[in-house]
């Protein structure tokens, strides 16, 4: 089963050095080896996490390894999405490294699978925990596309304006699905905590930072209601966002004690 | 009185509010909450005083806080009624709004075809007006925006009815003992578990409610996430513990009787001579050199459970260390320690249920708020014969496409 996850961590590293490459010597071919090696990472990551849940016999998702893996999963997924729906090669660049950085994250966590805790046996786990992962991968994505649209309003052509528009769409809408799914998780969030524990909001740290990242991006979807307010600012706050979700995602379970310390 | 009332519906204020309560919460969670003073005191020395006097360690109940909460609900009251009536404005007027418009792309007869192909995919309803072709979808998106506002004030308004309503006891109770509430009603633990059969942690209780009316719930199972609700009543399995058992025998009489306890205790007939209970533990290791070592904690079970105990005859104090099946004799009284008992901690909640059910409405009018609000946006297009206008509340994503679908043909 090793062999799937660190094979699929092989992969998604060849992936990002011949996007590089191919970014940096401009060459197609780079970029369609690149993308093979990307949609090998991703089969064998799916793989991983199919023959880890049967082994399980759970959703994989029940501590920070599982959920850092969902979570490169997620982005992945929606990468594949966008490059073959939309069109979104330029995607690869900057939402690869991503991929790479949050699965390398998830290598360094144990790796044990072990039974599921009382507290996490609901039928809630899946809901809960699953809209959270597409929830952070949309976040990241955006946040992507947020440098991406950066890196190329510096070029100043008038031939990307309507690229550059499609972006900040694109980014937004990515948000707005981020916000909806993490609005399920803490609804959802708050129901189970209200049959676990008695109370639909405690003020645990993982739940204050669920709220902080909802908050921040609220704010975003109201700042962009003005047009003088999209495009460059815009893509500047999602990219400043990231960090957020990555503490509310890591931080706050390495740095802080709570009811969602699960490991 | 008009330019007070504009300040606090705007969205301006809404993004304020939102900022200190996001800037409050990264306080509220890099300080600890809800510690003894003097830990803030040692902690952080010279900046205690700054901490406490700001209620910083206790943020999320601060009068700040609350108000702040307050501000909000407000604000949102404020900003749903404009918007309810700015909504039924929009619906009258927006047909011939979308008349009016001009035309923002100048189109050949193949993009016309293609923006009509596209449309029609998109199940638009499609309608002749004169000239021009009038196409819809998704009337109803345009109250999302309302409905996401109101919700979010109604979760604050109930959310905070189910914080604060809420009576919440924590309760041990031995199995086959009860705890009897305020009002009279009596819960009975049949039995408790930590484990079930084939070794997983558990943690179920049996137990019954019984209502100061006489209404009984029956034999019932909780665990943790499956609480008990018999009305008004909701039982958690909360916690857990172990209390030692002694079985104390006299052994002029004859008589004998076994003791659960969970806290020190003196065992004694004259008050002088017996046997102080002081803790039954786990387990224990014992080093080469004899010392022991007790474990105080381990997941769950007690493996080799100790009994921790003195005593006491004629002033002489004597610790011991006893395990089940072990008997001590002090005077006249036989002792005979017991497996360990386990007990559930018991969260019992007395909640009028309706409150749940209103928060749990606001959640999913909430979710459904934030999906019309950015999945189901509005559609209107006039295609006319050599150009089109894109109208609606939001009007963007459309204007997006239909740029796409022109400059696919060219």
């Amino acid at each position: 089963m090793n062999v799937l996850f660190f094979g699929s961590l092989v992969l998604y590293f060849a992936a990002m050095a011949l996007q590089f490459a191919a970014v940096a010597f401009r060459k197609e071919k780079l970029g369609k080896a690149a993308w093979i090696a990307f949609l090998a990472a991703f089969a064998a990551q799916t793989a991983y996490i199919i023959v880890r849940g049967v082994v399980a016999r759970r959703l994989p998702l029940s501590n920070q390894f599982e959920f850092a893996t969902a979570f490169a999963w997620g982005v992945a997924l929606m990468l594949l999405v966008l490059r073959t729906r939309m069109k979104a090669e330029w995607l690869s660049a900057i939402a690869l490294p991503m991929i790479f950085f949050i699965l390398s994250f998830a290598a360094l966590q144990p790796r044990e699978i072990t039974d599921l805790m009382p507290a996490l046996r609901s039928g809630w786990f899946g809901f809960h925990i699953g809209s959270a992962v597409i929830s952070y991968s949309a976040f990241i994505v955006a946040g992507c596309i947020g440098l991406r649209y950066i890196l190329l309003s510096r070029k100043n052509r008038e031939e990307d304006s309507f690229k550059l528009q499609q972006m900040d769409w694109l980014s937004y809408r990515l948000v707005a699905l981020g916000v909806l799914m993490l609005t399920v998780t803490i609804l959802s969030g708050a129901i189970w905590a209200e049959q676990a524990w008695s109370a639909f909001w405690t003020w645990d740290p993982k739940e204050v930072w669920a709220l902080i990242t909802w908050i921040i991006y609220v704010v975003y979807l109201h700042l962009r209601l003005r047009s003088r307010k999209q495009g460059l600012v815009m893509a500047w706050y999602v990219l400043i966002a990231v960090p957020v979700v990555m503490f509310t995602f890591a931080g706050v379970n390495t740095l802080m004690s709570g009811l969602h310390s699960y490991g | 009185m008009k330019k007070t009332v504009q300040f606090f519906r705007s969205m301006r204020f809404g993004i304020l509010l939102l900022a200190l309560i996001a800037l409050l919460s990264v306080a509220g969670t890099a300080i600890p909450q809800g510690r003894e003073v003097a830990w803030y005191a040692q902690t952080y020395q010279r900046f205690h005083g700054v901490i406490l006097a700001l209620r910083l360690h206790d943020v999320f109940h601060s009068w700040y806080f609350q108000m702040l909460l307050i501000l909000l609900g407000l604000n949102l009251t404020l900003c749903s009624l404009v918007r309810i009536r700015k909504l039924s404005r929009a619906k009258k007027a927006g047909r011939e709004v979308l008349l009016r418009l001009p035309a923002e792309f100048v189109l050949n007869e193949k993009q016309h075809a293609a923006i009509q192909n596209g449309l029609r995919a998109m199940r638009c309803r499609e309608e002749a007006c004169g000239d021009s072709l009038l196409y819809s979808k998704n009337a109803f998106g345009r109250y999302g925006s309302f409905v996401t506002h109101l919700s979010i004030l109604l979760v604050i308004v109930f959310g905070a009815m189910a914080l604060y309503m809420p009576k919440t006891v924590d309760r041990a109770c031995l199995p086959g003992e009860s705890v009897t509430m305020d009002d009279g009603t009596r819960i009975a633990v049949r039995s408790f578990r930590i484990e079930n059969e084939e070794g997983r942690l558990d943690f179920t209780s049996e137990l019954t409610v019984t209502l100061p009316d006489g209404r009984e719930s029956g034999l019932r199972e909780i665990k943790v996430n499956h609480p008990l609700s018999f009305s008004p009543w909701k039982i958690y399995q909360q916690t857990y513990g172990t209390a030692g058992a002694v079985t104390v025998q006299n052994l002029e009489t004859g008589m004998a009787d076994t003791f659960t306890l969970t806290d020190l205790v003196f065992l004694s007939l004259d008050g002088v001579n017996g046997l102080w209970y002081e803790a039954v533990y786990p387990d224990l290791i014992r080093d080469p050199s004899g010392n022991v070592t007790l474990i105080t904690n381990t997941a769950g079970s007690y493996p080799n459970p100790v009994y921790q105990v003195q005593t006491a005859s004629d002033g002489v104090y004597t610790p011991i260390l006893a395990f089940p099946g072990e008997e001590l004799q002090v005077g006249t009284l036989k002792f005979r320690f017991e497996d360990p008992v386990e007990y559930p901690g018991l969260r019992i909640k007395y909640t009028p249920g309706f409150i749940n059910a209103l928060l749990c409405g606001a959640f999913l009018m909430l979710t459904a708020g934030f999906y019309i609000t950015f999945f189901c946006q509005p559609v209107q297009v006039r295609l006319d014969r050599d150009g089109c206008a894109v109208g609606g509340p939001k009007p963007e994503g459309m204007r997006i496409r239909i740029r796409e679908w022109t400059e696919e043909t060219g």
